[in-house]
Order: C-alpha cells, then sequence, then structure tokens
C-alpha cells in the first residue's frame, strides 16, 4: 500500500514532460496552530493537484474551504505542514521561482504613498528589470489597465477598481509565465469585470499559464479551462469545465424563426420518441450581457433611454 | 572630560593586542552555535529529528550558496527608496522642525554665567540631536516591517524574487539614509547656532600708553584685559574659555573675534607617568583617600615627583615654542591662604637625566586647562663629567630630546600640599585641527549610534510585532549600558556564588558569607562548574549587545580635543560588527517566517 510519504516523494509529474506542469501539489496539507503549538484549525487536507501549461485553472469553494492557503502555499507565503508543492519544478519556498510569476493578491496589497508609476517601477526594480526596459513596461502597463490620467496620483486616492488595476499591471511588469489572481474580479464594476476576463483570456492565448480563485462562479465559467473545487479544505472536484457542466441525459435546442406550427411539431416528436419536454421558452439574457449593451448604445448615441423592458 | 587610557590605543592594539578580533571571532562562533541549536530544537518539534537538522542546515547552505551571492544591488536600493518614501511621507522631517524650535528657545536656558559656554553650547546641541536621531531611528525602523505584514503589503514583495537579506538591508539602508539627511541638518543648524551664538566683540574701554595694557568693554557677562607688545599685538586674558586677538592699527586699538573657545587639540600623551615618594624612591602615587583612582598625588616640600616620559616626538611639529596643556588639581591638608593657589615647578629633561631645562613655577588651576609653553631655545643645566650641573642655553630637540624622547618634571612647592595627576594630565599641543571638521567626527559618532539602533530595530521587528520590538531595542541598549555589571560579576569572586547557587542560597536562607554545604560535594562542583559556565556565556552574550557609553564621544568635541582617528576607526568596526551580526539574525528569522501565517 501507497504511504503519503512515498506519494510525497513520488516523481514530478514534470519529470516526464518538464514543461507541462507548472505547478504540482502532493498530499498538501495545511495545519495552523495557535502560540503553543496546538491545532486550531486544518485548513488544507491532503491536496493533489496539477496545474498545466496555458491553462485557466480555477480554484473554486466558499469561504474557508482552502483556497486563499493552497495559493499562499503555492507562493511560499506558508509553509506546508503535511506533503510538498512544486512550482516549475522548484520547492515552494524556493524565491527564484518568483521570476517567472505574477501575482495579484485579493485586495491588491500595495504601498498607499505611492502613485502608479512609482508602484511598478519599485516592483519592476524587485524583478531587477533594467531602466529602460522597466520605462517601456511601465508605459504600456498603466495604458493597458487605463490609468494613464491617474498615473501621478498617490494609490491610497484611487477607487477599488483602480486599486484592483494597478494591482494587476504590477503582477504583469515581468511578463511572467504563470499568473495567480487572487479573487480578480472583486470590486470591479460590470465594464471592469468584462476587461478582467477579457484580458484573462488574452494572456491565457498568449501563452501563459493562470491560476485564479474566485467567488464569482459566473467568471471561473467564463474563463476556467479547468477547475478544482475546495470544501473544508478537502478536494471535492477537479476537472474541465465543460465536461463537469455538461448534463449528459439533457438536450439543449437553440432555434430562431419557429411558428408556433413548428414548435408543437417539436414537441409531438419528442413525446412519440419517449423523451419529456422539460421547457419550451423565450430564453432571457444574462444581467451582464444586457448591462453591457446598454452601455454600449449609450456610448453611441448619449441621452437616449433604452426602453427594451416596457416601464 | 577624563581620557581613560583605552582612549588612546591605536587601531591595530585595539584589534590584535587587547582582543577586540578574538572577543568578535569569540562571539560569533557562539551566537552561531546558539542559533543552530535553538533552530535545531524548533525544527525538531515542528518536522522531526532528521528532517529538521536537514531543514536548518539547508537554511544555512543557501544563505552560503544562494542567497548571498544572488543579492541584487538593483532590489536593496528599491526597497531603500521605498523605506525613504515611507518615511518622508509618514512626515519624520517635521522632527528637524522640532529640532530647531528647541534652538530658538534653548537660549532661555542656557546659562549666561557658564564658565565655559562653548562646552554648554556644545553638550547641548549634541546631546540634543544625539536623543533625537535615535529615537528617529528607534522608532522608523521598528514599525516598518510589522506595518508591512499587517497591511500584507509584504505578500506583494515576498513573492517577487527578492532574498530575505535584501529586505533587512533595504530597510536599514533607507532608514540610515533618512536619518543621515536629518542628521546632517540637524549638523549644520547645530553649528551656526553654536558659532553665531558664542559670537561677540568687544570694544575698547581703557588704555594704560605707558605698560600698553588695557581693559575691554563688558559684553556677554564679562570683560578681558590685554597687555600689547612692542609691535603693538597681543591676546587678551583668557575668559570663560576664549581670549581675543588685540592689535594697534594707527591709534586705534581692535579688539577681534573670540579665538580658543572652539577648538580640536591634537594632544601629543606621554606614553608613561612615574612618581616618587617623599623620600625620593619609586612608588605608585599617593591615594589621598579619593575612591577614584584615576589621579594619585605628589607631597610638597619634599622629593616627591610626577615624572611622564615622551617619545617619538617629531621636531618637525614645532617651530620656536612648544605648547602644551596642563590640568593638575590640588588637594589641600590645610586650607591655608584658601585664594591663592598650590604652586608646583615643572622642567623638561633628557631621558638619562643629565640635560634638563631650568624649573618654571607655576600656580595650580584647578578646573580649567592651563595652556603653557616653553622655547625650543631655553635655558637649563647639563652634567659634566663629574656630574656636576653646569648652567647653559639649550636647544630643546637637540639637547632634552635628541631622538624625540624626553620626560616632563613635575613637583609640588607648598609643604603639607599635594598635586594630583594622571598620564593624561599634560599633553603637548603641536597644532589644532580644524572645529568644524572635529564637529563632523562628533556627528559621524552620532551617526554610528543612529545606525546600530536602526539595525537592531529592523532586526528585532523582522520577529516581533512594532511596540514589542521598540522594547526589545530599548532593552537592549540599556544591557549592554550595563555591560560592566556582567563584567564584575565575571571577573570578580562575588560572595554567594552564580546564578544556580544563589537560587539554591535564596529559598534555603543561606547568608552569602558562609560555604555552602549541600551535604553531596559532587552536586556541589557541578553547581559551581555549571555557574562558572553561565557566567562565561552570559559575559560573551553582553557583547552582542551595544555599550553605547563607549560610543559616545560627544564630549571630546565639547571640551576641544580631537577625536582620535583611531577611536572613530573602532566604532566604526564595531558599528559593522552589529551590522553583520543583526543582518544575520534578521536573515535567518525572515528566512523561516511565514509571512502569511
Amino acid at each position: 500500500m501507497a504511504t503519503s510519504l512515498d506519494q510525497e516523494n513520488r516523481p514530478l509529474a514534470h519529470d516526464s514532460d518538464p514543461t507541462q506542469t507548472i505547478v504540482e501539489t502532493r498530499n498538501l496539507g495545511k495545519v495552523y496552530r495557535d502560540f503553543w503549538g496546538r491545532k486550531k484549525v486544518q485548513a488544507l487536507k491532503s491536496l493533489d493537484l496539477e496545474v498545466r501549461r496555458g491553462e485557466i485553472f480555477g480554484l473554486l469553494g466558499p469561504n474557508g474551504s482552502g483556497k486563499s492557503t493552497t495559493i499562499k502555499l503555492m507562493l511560499g507565503l506558508l509553509f506546508p505542514t503535511q506533503g510538498r508543492v512544486f512550482v516549475f519544478g522548484k520547492e515552494a519556498t524556493d524565491v527564484s521561482k518568483n521570476e517567472r510569476i505574477g501575482y495579484l493578491p485579493e485586495e491588491s496589497y500595495l504601498y498607499k504613498f505611492l502613485n502608479a508609476e512609482e508602484t511598478l517601477d519599485f516592483y519592476g526594480r524587485l524583478f531587477d528589470i533594467p531602466a529602460d526596459v522597466r520605462r517601456q513596461r511601465i508605459e504600456s502597463l498603466i495604458k493597458m489597465v487605463k490609468l494613464e490620467h491617474a498615473r501621478r496620483r498617490q494609490l491610497k486616492e484611487y477607487s477599488k477598481g483602480m486599486t484592483r488595476r494597478i494591482g494587476l499591471a504590477q503582477a504583469l511588469i515581468n511578463e511572467p509565465e504563470f499568473l495567480v489572481l487572487d479573487e480578480p474580479t472583486t470590486g470591479l464594476d460590470p465594464l471592469g469585470t468584462r476587461d478582467m476576463k477579457d484580458l484573462i483570456l488574452r494572456l491565457r492565448d498568449e501563452g501563459k499559464t493562470i491560476l485564479m480563485c474566485s467567488h464569482q462562479l459566473a467568471d471561473v465559467q467564463d474563463v476556467c479551462d479547468r477547475v478544482a473545487i475546495l470544501h473544508q479544505g478537502e478536494l471535492k472536484e477537479l476537472g474541465r469545465v465543460d465536461s463537469l457542466l455538461k448534463i449528459q441525459d439533457l438536450t439543449e435546442i437553440h432555434a430562431s424563426g419557429l411558428t408556433d406550427e413548428a414548435k408543437n411539431q417539436i414537441r409531438e416528436i419528442i413525446e412519440k420518441s419517449g423523451g419529456k419536454l422539460d421547457r419550451m421558452d423565450n430564453p432571457t439574457t444574462t444581467m451582464e450581457d444586457l448591462f453591457l449593451e446598454i452601455v454600449k448604445e449609450s456610448e453611441q448615441r448619449p441621452g437616449r433611454r433604452g426602453g427594451r423592458g416596457g416601464n | 572630560m577624563r581620557l581613560n587610557p583605552d582612549h588612546f590605543w591605536t587601531y591595530s592594539e585595539w584589534l590584535f593586542e587587547r582582543n577586540a578580533l578574538r572577543d568578535g571571532a569569540v562571539l560569533s562562533v557562539t551566537l552561531a552555535l546558539l542559533g543552530f541549536v535553538v533552530g535545531y530544537i524548533v525544527s525538531v518539534f515542528k518536522y522531526g529529528p532528521s528532517e529538521g537538522f536537514l531543514r536548518v542546515s539547508q537554511i544555512i547552505g543557501q544563505l552560503f550558496t544562494v542567497d548571498l551571492p544572488k543579492l541584487s544591488f538593483r532590489r536593496i536600493f528599491a526597497m531603500a527608496k521605498l523605506a525613504v518614501k515611507e518615511s518622508i511621507r509618514k512626515k519624520i522631517l517635521v522632527l528637524i522642525g522640532i529640532f530647531i524650535v528647541a534652538m530658538m528657545f534653548a537660549g532661555w536656558y542656557l546659562d549666561p554665567d557658564a564658565d565655559s559656554p562653548a562646552r554648554l553650547y556644545l553638550v547641548f546641541v549634541l546631546t540634543a540631536t544625539n536623543y533625537l536621531v535615535i529615537l528617529l531611528g528607534l522608532f522608523i525602523s521598528c514599525f516598518s516591517i510589522p506595518a508591512d505584514i499587517k497591511s500584507r503589503t509584504i505578500y506583494t514583495i515576498t513573492t517577487k524574487p527578492v532574498r530575505p537579506l535584501e529586505i533587512f538591508l533595504g530597510r536599514v539602508f533607507g532608514f540610515t539614509a533618512i536619518g543621515t539627511l536629518v542628521l546632517a541638518t540637524m549638523g549644520l543648524l547645530s553649528y551656526v547656532f553654536v558659532v553665531r551664538g558664542l559670537d561677540h566683540n568687544h570694544e575698547l574701554v581703557s588704555m594704560d600708553p605707558t605698560d600698553k595694557s588695557g581693559e575691554s568693554s563688558y559684553n556677554n557677562r564679562h570683560r578681558h584685559t590685554f597687555t600689547l607688545n612692542s609691535e603693538g599685538r597681543g591676546t587678551t586674558n583668557e575668559v570663560k574659555g576664549h581670549r581675543h586677538i588685540v592689535t594697534k592699527v594707527g591709534d586705534k586699538v581692535v579688539i577681534g573675534s573670540p579665538i580658543d573657545d572652539l577648538t580640536a587639540r591634537i594632544p601629543i600623551y606621554a606614553k608613561g607617568l612615574e612618581f616618587t615618594g617623599r623620600d625620593g624612591e619609586k612608588n605608585e602615587g599617593y591615594n589621598v583617600g579619593y575612591m577614584s583612582e584615576y589621579q594619585k598625588y605628589i607631597e610638597g616640600d619634599s622629593l616627591s615627583r610626577a615624572v611622564w616620559r615622551f617619545e617619538g616626538v617629531q621636531p618637525t611639529l614645532f617651530r620656536d615654542v612648544i605648547l602644551y596643556d596642563l590640568t593638575i588639581s590640588a588637594f589641600r591638608t590645610y586650607k591655608g591662604d584658601i585664594v591663592t593657589p598650590v604652586g608646583g615647578l615643572i622642567h623638561f629633561r633628557s631621558t638619562d637625566g643629565k640635560v634638563k631645562s631650568e624649573d618654571e613655577p607655576f600656580k595650580v588651576k584647578e578646573f580649567q586647562v592651563d595652556r603653557r609653553s616653553v622655547r625650543t631655545k631655553l635655558k637649563g643645566f647639563k652634567q659634566d663629567a663629574t656630574g656636576k650641573d653646569i648652567a647653559t642655553d639649550l636647544d630643546f630637540f637637540q639637547d632634552i630630546a635628541p631622538n624625540g624622547s624626553f620626560e616632563v618634571v613635575v613637583r609640588c612647592q607648598d609643604r603639607g600640599q599635594y598635586l594630583g595627576m594622571a598620564a593624561a594630565d599634560i599633553y603637548l599641543r603641536p597644532a589644532d585641527l580644524q572645529f568644524w571638521w572635529n564637529f563632523v567626527k562628533g556627528y559621524i559618532s552620532i551617526w554610528l549610534q543612529m545606525f546600530i539602533v536602526i539595525c537592531f530595530g529592523v532586526m528585532f521587528s523582522t520577529f516581533l510585532s512594532g511596540p514589542v520590538a521598540i522594547i526589545a531595542t530599548v532593552a537592549a541598549l540599556v544591557l549592554g549600558f550595563f555591560g560592566f555589571f556582567v563584567d564584575n560579576l565575571v571577573t570578580t569572586t562575588s560572595k554567594g556564588g552564580g546564578p544556580i547557587e544563589s537560587l539554591i542560597r535564596l529559598p534555603t536562607q543561606m547568608g552569602s558569607q558562609i560555604e555552602m554545604e549541600l551535604g553531596n560535594e559532587t552536586l556541589q562542583n557541578a553547581i559551581a562548574t555549571a555557574d562558572r559556565g553561565i557566567l562565561l556565556a552570559v559575559s560573551q552574550l553582553k557583547n552582542a549587545v551595544p555599550n553605547f557609553s563607549q560610543l559616545d564621544t560627544s564630549n571630546f568635541v565639547a571640551y576641544g580635543y580631537n577625536l582620535f582617528g583611531g577611536l572613530l576607526a573602532r566604532h566604526l568596526t564595531i558599528a559593522f560588527g552589529y551590522f553583520v551580526l543583526t543582518a544575520l539574525v534578521s536573515y535567518f528569522f525572515l528566512k523561516t517566517r511565514e509571512m502569511a501565517a
């Protein structure tokens, strides 16, 4: 019988293909203890998972499920009490791995007395980036996160959304291969959320690997390729989003331009073939799509009210 | 101010002969071993014996293989710059404003009747600066890292390729830079305050045309008298620690700005001081009953003498006159004429005693520096072949000190009175250093103290919260201040034994004067050995905290002595030692600390 120690010491997944696994946890566990060493809470229990190159991996779970603990263990902010975690094949406590990582913490913990330029310059220096490259990246990142108008304002004057955007810019200053995003859409308005999701997808398309954890299930569903669902420190589900969400014995048909007669014929066919029609109706759009459409129209034709919903 | 023998040690003498290097090495090894043992014990609890050993070894190994070689100056500079910005945005520079306000009101409290206003002004500015800057260092260094941990900004630092040492170095360099800025500004303001505060002028009040003597006006609560020479030049008498140059220009007598109040004497001290008793035999000097054994005494009107031996004095340092300062005290066994000071005689002689100058009488100026001089062409005596003294003209450096070595002999004239002196109570003054440079050196001393405080503050803040780090830093400084007490415990055979023996004696109410009787000799021997070990370890460990009373050199500046380069170099070395020590301790705490815990 394989013991947990055997599991921890087995060859790395990336040993067979070192380019394909970015993060690997083995039997990873974390117990928080009090000052006297007494066990307070077991935040994570025997977690085994891999994050593969080029994917967007989502960590899902309610509060206290162990998402943040997992991320902190991966980043070396916490040390495991059980098992091991490898990032780029190196122990998570190895500082050199950080050269290839970008991290957006949950609340953009940045120095409030710095302005946007100073913030990016500071973090750029921490990556030992030469001055000319740093200047170039600061310019393009400030443009990318749309903070040109506020580049010289201290962060303490920033709104939550702006803070989030400068936080994202600092996470990208080193052009990382692996991006860790903790609640990336928190505090963003729907437009900002959409921008953030588009950006995440674009970064994935550029070849970056992204690990994100979020409470916003819709966001996770929109962008993640694979997800892991944690609850009470345990891994409950792991797999591709599309296959996890697929309901095998339910069929969905989207059609337009059908007459009532055609709809009745469809109902008859379903009954004849022994199936059961659960629902046939006009679908509603999502609130996000509606909001985005209204904003878009408003930008094109300012001063006019939409009038979709009657009153 | 008293100059102690250790002030005169040269840098190499201190490092090698006085065992500073050896003590430093012993301390380093002791702390390294202690750190390893403590680290291992903690690791054993966390990971078990073998894994624990591996982890501790890994951390030590990584220091030399990865963390030191991969230090990045760009990262350190970034962290330092951040620390500077943080301090400035937290309005640390307000401290300079407080200092200016303190100086504005200082004039109200500085005693205008003081004997030496220069000393008073200098002690005030140096002490005020010292305390303010140390407090500044204490507060900025102790709160920064804990604040980063509390606000979690540390997450964005430690998730970058930042090495633990870079966090420490960045903080220390940044805070030192801001401290230097504050200190330099305070230094400049202090200099202007002192120089302007002491500057004053006198007018001529009366002049006697016959003997060309005169009297100045009464300004700044004093007046001077003077006598001009045939060329119409002269200096006033010394009042309140200064004189004025007086020159006659045409019919007008001009009294210049004060001189000698802000000086930096470069003393050449004697290599040794010997005494002879009232019978002419060598002794250790008389003790007149003071607890302090700093000065020893010679008896008046007897064969009792004090003989200082100078060596290697270069003739090129002096032209026609050899200036020397005398600070001798008197002890009266009877009151006598209290207004007339006790008198003495002084002469210079060759080391073989065959050539000597004439005796020159002097009156003791108690609590003051008696500024004296002897001409290089002087009258004296040479012994002939029969041993008889023949009066003759002498050249100081040809006859008395042909190889730069000579002796100074002092006698007390008054029967029943005593003159007290120590090795440092006479020194030659070849030339004075520029006062401003000595002033700068005094501030370098303060800077070193601030630097050490910052190192300790940052070190404690790597594993303690801000307020606790402040208490720990202050405790370390206080411990260092009482280091002499630990030395006494270890070096003297104190009654009642060491800590373990004392612990047994206290509850059993066993007096400290009687031998401890436990009825078991082996146990008693074991306790005595353990006590010796503990005391030895404590005496080594007390070197781990800085002794600020030793590092304080403000008196050199205030009392107008050149701050010896060797002394400053020693202090620099000590500061560097503490810097390395605190850097290593911080490294281990930052390396093993869970930042998100």
